[in-house]
This record gives structure tokens, sequence and C-alpha cells, in this order.
């Protein structure tokens, strides 16, 4: 059994943890309990649950990520992009879906606002370090996304929210990855179907 | 330090101003609205009126006693709050300035703290704010803070659901499902600082090492886990019934000190445990002594006094020929 926690065991977001638990999430909720056990159990894990605000060893995200996609028999890019897609789609997750259309009234405004997103993060919680994002605009509704994050994972969890944000502002718009730290975004029409509503005050719970 | 720089005289028209400041108030020297930024008339809703004046329209929160423009502007420099009169329960900070020439007045106004209730009131979008206005950070700061907080929450919620299911299992006896020797030290000790009234029973099983030894372990772990069935059946919730060694029980009463009761629980459990058990087809006898104590016979109850007295009192039923129950009165102290 190999631990989890490293002996500095921390409270705090990190990376890891908050990739770690959308995919616990999304497993769980997609595929179910037995699929989840199955994966910690292969993974050696000694516990079963990953928390958000705890901190785990880096690159641990990722290796569960593999094991997931054997478990489940999918590509490990595909599993990241459905947990990417599931935080900006589950409704028990409203809230991240709703902190990303903070963003802007258009989808290109919500790209744009991507490059504030870890300075946003840091006002909430301050020892959060969300991957710093640069997006380039390269020509008419052409837009180049980069992020640097030290795990693999990062980039096709973006790929799943950008293409699920899309339909959330009634984009349609062609996503795709074209190097491991670089993802083309072409807008092709802006106005393709109806946004669904997004209105600023918070839902009342 | 500022260096000095050239006046610029500016020529905004209202339209413009609109844009560049959404919750303008553009007065006449005696304080009637002559425009409304688009986001103002919002709040204002019907008193959103050229021509009406600045008293109709709000009630000055600060500088104290101030009515009219002219008192707000004269009295706090040129800082004030408002609250609208038509109801609308929403704050409103801002600061004015009587144009050049004198027969215009521009009052710039912001939410302030109340910005969530403006919001949610009066349905605003981001293009109620101006690109500078920092309300969007507010708000997202607002919900990014909540989401933490029920993140914080839930972690807590299952730190404990995990702290109390390991406490659960360190008082727990594995094989029987029975509390153990640390619990019993803990329920006896705040049973007695609370000088609760209680009867102990300490019960040893009877030719439990010939069904060990004759059947093999298996058999007899199968007798100790039938008696730990028996003392949940014949107990009450609030009571304790625990295994402290390989074949020794205790078991606590709560609210209970009459003799007989005591007497009679202990001799019911007796009988249920000498009815012969069925393990895979063969049969296990054994049976129970049992010493009683009961916690008001000790002038000052006391953990180890209760359980070495009831260790007496089972010394004494065995040696009276097993299978009985002795209550034994404590000498006291």
């Amino acid at each position: 059994m190999q631990s989890m926690l490293g002996p500095e065991r921390k409270v705090g977001m990190d990376m890891d943890a908050l990739m770690l638990r959308s995919l616990q999430g999304y497993v769980l909720d997609t595929f179910g309990l037995a699929s989840w056990q199955e994966i910690c159990r292969r993974a050696e894990l000694s516990v079963e649950t990953f928390e958000p605000m705890l901190r785990y060893d880096p690159g641990t995200a990722d290796r569960i990520a593999q094991v997931a996609a054997q478990v489940l028999g999918r590509p490990v890019e595909a599993v990241w992009e459905d947990v990417g897609t599931y935080l900006v789609t589950n409704p028990d997750r409203e809230g991240v879906r709703r902190l990303l259309r903070f963003g802007g009234m258009s989808y290109a405004d919500f790209l744009h606002s991507l490059e504030e997103l870890p300075g946003r993060a840091r006002l909430a919680m301050p020892d959060l370090d969300l991957p710093e994002v640069t997006l380039d605009e390269v020509g008419p509704d052409q837009f180049e996304l980069r992020c640097q994050s030290h795990l693999a994972g990062t980039q096709r969890v973006l790929v799943g929210m950008l293409t699920a944000m899309a339909d959330d502002y009634g984009a349609l718009c062609l996503i795709e990855p074209v190097a491991a730290d670089c993802t083309k975004i072409s807008v092709l029409d802006s106005r393709h179907s109806k946004a669904r509503a997004f209105a600023l005050a918070m839902p009342e719970r | 330090m500022h260096a000095e720089l050239p006046v610029h005289r500016l020529d905004l028209d209202s339209s413009d101003l609109a844009q560049f400041m959404p919750m303008h108030l553009l007065l006449d020297g005696e304080g009637r609205a002559l425009s409304f930024g688009p986001t103002l008339a919002r709040v204002l809703q019907e008193l959103a009126v050229p021509g009406m004046r600045f008293e109709e329209m709000f009630e000055v929160r600060s500088p104290g006693g101030a009515v009219t423009v002219s008192d707000v502007l004269g009295r706090a420099g040129n800082r004030f709050r408002l609250l609208p009169r038509n109801g609308v329960r929403v704050g409103l900070r801002g600061l004015g300035l009587r144009l050049p020439g004198g027969d215009k007045i521009l009052l710039n106004l912001s939410f302030g703290i109340d910005l969530i209730a403006a919001v949610r009131e009066l349905a605003l979008t981001d293009a109620d704010f101006a690109a500078t206005d920092l309300a969007m950070e507010l708000l997202y700061l607002a919900e990014a803070n909540a989401a933490v907080t029920r993140e914080l929450r839930g972690l807590n919620v299952r730190l404990e659901g995990a702290r109390m299911a390991a406490e659960e299992e360190a008082m727990t006896d594995p094989l029987t499902g029975l509390r153990n020797r640390r619990a019993v030290d803990l329920i006896l000790e705040r049973l007695c600082a609370a000088r609760a009234s209680f009867g102990l029973l300490h019960m040893d099983l009877d030719y439990f090492k010939a069904v060990n030894d004759s059947l093999g372990h298996a058999a007899g772990d199968f007798v100790l886990e039938s008696v730990g069935r028996i003392l949940r059946e014949q107990l009450r919730a609030e009571d304790c019934a625990a295994r402290i060694g390989g074949d020794e029980f205790v078991v606590i009463i709560v609210g209970r000190s009459d003799p007989k009761t005591l007497q009679s629980i202990a001799e019911r459990i007796i009988a249920r445990i000498c009815q012969p058990m069925d393990f895979e087809g063969q049969e296990c006898r054994v049976s129970a002594s049992i010493g009683i104590v009961r916690s008001t016979d000790l002038a000052t109850p006391e953990a180890t006094q209760l359980l070495a007295t009831a260790d007496r009192a089972l010394y004494a039923a065995k040696h009276a020929g097993r299978g009985r129950a002795v209550l034994l009165v404590s000498r006291g102290e």
C-alpha cells in the first residue's frame, strides 16, 4: 500500500487534489461505485476518497487517471476531457459553470477571461496555484490557448471545459489540442444556439 | 508630488456620460434631475423622471441632517450615502461635484457593499456595469468563497464521520461486535463521575476451555459470537455489554440497583447460555458464572473498586458450583 499523503499533510488546494476529486466525482456519478473501487484497488490506494482541500504528491492525478483509463477501457485523454465536461455540465457542480460564466457576456469574452482565472482563484484561496494561461488571438475568431501544468491531464480537462462552455454560450466551435501545451479554438458561429440562462445573482440554496 | 499638468476642459454629452458612468445623476443647479445613467434609472424605477428633485428621490443617510443636494455637497466634502425613496433596499455611495458655472451638479453613485442585494433585487447583468467597475470581481469572489466554504464544510463532515467510525472501531470487540475493555473503562468512569446508579455484571464462561480443546478454535469463536448475540438480545440499548478478555464479559445495566432485578437478569442470561449451541452439527455446551455488584453499594463508586468487587462476586459464584449468579455487597471504604 502506498501512502497517498506525504508527511507534510497540509490543508490547502492544489492541482492534483482538484483533478483527483473531479476524476472521482466523474467516475462515481457516471460509472458507479464498483468502477471507482476497482480503480482504487488497482492503483493500490490506501483510501477511496480524495479530498479537494488536502495535498497529494505531485503527479498523483496523472497516475490514477492512467489506472482509470485501463479500468474504463478508454484513452486517458478522453477520460480527462469527459472530466472537464462533467465539471461544467453536472447539475450538482453548478458552481463551476457559474464561476466560469462570470468571465463575460460572449464566448470570446470568456476565452479572454481565462488569463485572469489564476488571479480570480487566488482571491478565494490564496494558496491555490492554478496553471498560468495565455490566450492569443491569432486571427478573426481564431485563438490559441497555452497552459503550462505539471500534470499532463490539465490540457484535456481544459478542452472538455471549453467544449462544454461553448455549448453554454451557444457558440459553435472547433477545439483541438495542437501541442502538449497548446489548444486551438476556432469560433465558427458565436450565436449558433441559444445560450443557457445566467443571472449574476447567486441562486438561493 | 504631482507634476503641474495643463487643465483640460471636457465637453461630454449625457449619452457619453451614460456609457462611462452608468450610475450617474446630472442635476440642475437647484437639484432637479436632468439625466440619469441607465443603471441608476433601473434602481430609481418610477422616480427616474427628469425634473424630479434630489430629496424626492433619495433619503440622505450620511452626512447626518442633510436633506437637499446642496446640504450634501456643502456638509461632507463630496462623499455621501443615500437610500432611494422607492422602497428598493439598496444603499448607494457616491461623490458629487458642482460643475463649473454652477448651473449643474454631477453625482456618481455606486452600490458599495449592497452590490449583491442590488444584483438580486434588480436582476442586473454585467452590461449594467462599466468595464472598469469591480462589481464582477466582487460577485465572483462572493460565489467562489461560498464554494470554498461549502467544500470545507464537506471536508469537516467527512472527517468527523471518519473520526466517529475510528472511535467506534477502537471501542468494539471485532469477534462479537460487543464493546471492549477500553469502552468499559470509559463508560464506568463516566457513570461513576455522574454518581449514576447501575449494576455491574462480571461474567465468565464455564467449560469454554473444554469446547476449545475438543472441538477447536472455530467452535470456540462460534460460542463467543453466540454469547455476544445472547447479551445483545437480553439487554436494552442503553446498557453496555463488553468482552474484556478471552471468555470474560462485563455487562453494565444502567439505572437498575434492585438486587432482585439484577439477579433475574443475570439468571436469564445464564439460562440462555446454558442451552446447547449447534456448531456445524456438533453440540457445544457451556455455562456461565456471574458476579454482580451495585454502584449504590459503594459510598464513592470508583471503577477499579467496582470491577474488583465484581471479580470477587464472580469467584464466589464459581466456588458455589458454577452456572450461578452471586450479588456481593461491597463492604465499602
